[in-house]
This record gives structure tokens, sequence and C-alpha cells, in this order.
């Protein structure tokens, strides 16, 4: 029986990975430069990665371009359908390992759900939210796998392309995803406060009016304050309002930008040492997409909360 | 200068300053949850999930460097 090192792998495995590492790092740049050119067999260094931010098209239906990353969104879109179907086809009450693990998160997020939003509106924000996190978390762990990146095929313009992009990093999808929660925020403040009410925040005018009548009506001093208060709730209200155009952009970046930030260091990391020294980065963009998913989702519920929040407990 | 030197400059510039904010917000950030951990240590789930939050707002804005620092020196 091998003898139990540090970390709990046997002595030989242990200097069988540094010694991997030592050499893929010799095969990339900066080993190369500091040695010279040993000649290593090419498959101990990587090619230099070129970022294309715009996603490539693989081919058109018409006028509509079909590119990479939504070949990738519509494989995690089958995998979560897949997942879920198998999980409640014939659901028991003393449930199958796989339905546990899919009750399991489902349960976890009507908590989150419940926590910040309370009970009812909770559970009725839950399918938005829980739609938001699963997608951008399953777009973001798929993108991970071996595949992705690697196999290229003819484009439609000619070029080699690659055939799947994770779908997060092509910055249509967080710029859709921060829309769709946008006109959710406005669509659920507006039909659980009244839809004048929600729009009374973002143009207030009613203030002002209310003075230029006192105004008229020949009462100067008090018109005079009312008209000023007026001015000042119209400026808010427009602030409010480029306040919350202002979170489509912060949305849209702050996915994009983790995910293509993650993508293109982890291609980095390959690029300088090849073999083993990605795996602590992969740790990393699991860790990130999980964050990013859960900042996505957990904002969107936040803002729902603010935006359907009436104000008859205070006071 | 010719505008090769140029654009590594900027790239090094944009991504060591713009970096400074963030780091320090997300430092402030952690400094005062850990105060009010020590303060109140029952209330560890609410302070945790609320830090979680600001933690990412501030990581957002170091984030639109990098796209900026991505785009200066692969795009440009």
């Amino acid at each position: 029986m091998a003898k139990k090192g540090c970390f709990g792998c046997s002595l030989p495995l242990i200097i069988g990975i540094v010694v991997i590492l030592i050499v893929s790092f010799l095969g990339g740049p900066i080993g190369s430069r500091l040695v010279g050119d040993i000649g290593l067999p090419s498959i101990f260094s990587a090619a230099r990665p070129e970022p294309k931010l715009p996603a490539e098209v693989i081919f058109r239906l018409g006028w509509f371009k079909i590119t990479n990353s939504i070949i990738a969104s519509w494989i995690s879109i089958a995998v979560l359908v897949a997942l879920f179907y198998a999980a409640s086809r014939r659901a028991k009450l003393i449930p199958s390992r796989l339905q546990n693990m899919m009750e399991m998160v489902l349960e976890w997020l009507v908590n989150f759900c419940k926590e910040v939003a309370g009970e009812q509106n909770g559970r009725r924000f839950f399918p938005v939210v829980a739609t938001i996190f699963l997608f951008v978390i399953t777009n973001a762990w798929i993108g991970l796998l071996p595949g992705f990146g690697t196999i290229t095929v003819t484009g439609a313009d000619g070029e080699h392309v690659e055939l799947l992009r994770a779908a997060n990093t092509d910055i249509n999808l967080p710029l859709a995803l921060a829309l769709a929660s946008f006109i959710l925020v406005g669509y659920f403040g507006a039909k659980l406060t009244g839809p004048g009410r929600f729009l009374k925040q973002y143009f207030n005018f009613g203030g002002f009016f209310r003075g230029l009548g006192q105004l008229f009506r020949g009462k100067p001093r008090a018109g005079m304050s009312m008209v000023f208060t007026g001015i000042i709730d119209i400026f808010v209200g427009m602030l409010e309002l480029l306040s919350v155009l202002i979170r489509i952009v912060s949305f849209t970046f702050r996915l994009f930008g983790n995910m293509t930030a993650g993508e293109i260091l982890i291609f980095m990391v390959i690029f300088l040492a090849a073999w083993v020294a990605p795996i602590p980065f992969y740790g990393l963009e699991l860790l990130v997409g999980f964050i990013q998913a859960l900042i996505f989702a957990g904002l969107t519920l936040v803002f729902l909360t603010v935006a359907t929040a009436t104000h008859e407990s205070e006071g | 200068m010719d505008p090769e030197t140029m654009k590594m400059l900027a790239v090094g510039l944009a991504v060591g300053l713009g970096m400074l904010g963030p780091g320090l917000g997300i430092g402030l950030i952690g400094f005062s949850a850990l105060q009010a951990l020590g303060r109140n240590p029952e209330a560890r789930g609410p302070i945790q999930t609320n830090m979680i939050l600001s933690i990412a707002f501030a990581e957002a804005i170091g984030i639109y460097v990098l796209i900026i620092a991505i785009i200066l020196a692969l795009v440009v």
C-alpha cells in the first residue's frame, strides 16, 4: 500500500504532478525564455489566446445569425430541462436521489426569496429569481467543460471558429437578462402597488402643480414653498429614473465582465503553464460562476422587493 | 513616444489605478462586517448575506476597469 504523504495521496503521485507542472512551465513562454529552446514535445505548450469579444457566427437563418454562444445557451437549456424532467417524473413522497437533490436546490431558492421578500411576495417572485439563477449558473459551469472553446468548425464567414463558447461571455445574454429584470421589476411594481403610484415615484409633478395652484389662488408664501419642493421632487424623480436605467448597464457589465475575465484568465494560465497550473483557477471559476448567479438573482429580488414595498407598516 | 508604448502604459495605469478603489472598498466592507460580527455573533446570517451583496457591488467597479483594460490591450 502506498504511503500516505501530505495531502493524503502517495508520494510518487505528488512527485509526478510537480514534474509535469515544471515541464509544462518550461514549455510555456516564461519558461522557454528562461531556459531556451530545449525541444519539448508540443503537447506541453499551448497557443497564445486571442480573445474576441463579439461572438462568432456559425450559420445564418436568413438574416438571423446563430453564434456559438447561442448554441451553448441551447445546450444549457436542454441540460436544465432534462435534469428537472428526470427528477420530477413519477415523483414519490420519499424522494429518489435525483429528485432529492433538485428539491434541495429549489427549497434553498424558495427560502432565499422568502427571507428577502417576505412570505407572500417571496412565493410570487420565486419563478423569476430561480430562473435567472439557474440559467446563469448553468451557463457559467457548463462553459468550463472540455469541448468549450476547443472544437473548431468552419463558420459562416469561412474562417475556423470554435463551435461552443460560454454563453455568459457574449454580451448579448447579460444584456437580455438585465432588460428582462428591468421589465419585470416595472411590471411587478406597477401591478402590486398600482400603476399610478408606481409612476409617481419617477414623475412626481403633483407638488409642483399644486404649488402653482396655490399661487394663483392668492397665497404667495405657501405657494412658493410648495413650488420649490415640487421642483426638488421632479429632480429626485428624474434621478431615480436615471438610476434605474444605470442599473441595466451595471447588471450587464458585472456578469459579462466577471465571466469574460474568468475565461481569459483560464486561457492565459493554460498559455503560461499548460498542465497542472489551471486547476486552482478552475476552482475559482466555479466559485465566481456561483457567486455571480447569486448576485444577479439576488439583486433582482432586492429591487423587486424595494419596488413593491408599500409603506403601510411604517408609522 | 510611439503608440505601442503608450498603449502598454495605458493598460498598466488603467488597471493599477483603477483597482485601488475596489480593493479599498472591499477591505472596508469586510472590516465593518467583522466588527459587526464581533459585537453580535448571533446575527451571523444577515451580516454574511449583506456583506456578500455589498462586496459584489464593489467588485463590479473593478470589473468595469478590467473590461476597459482588456479592450485596450487586445482590441484597440
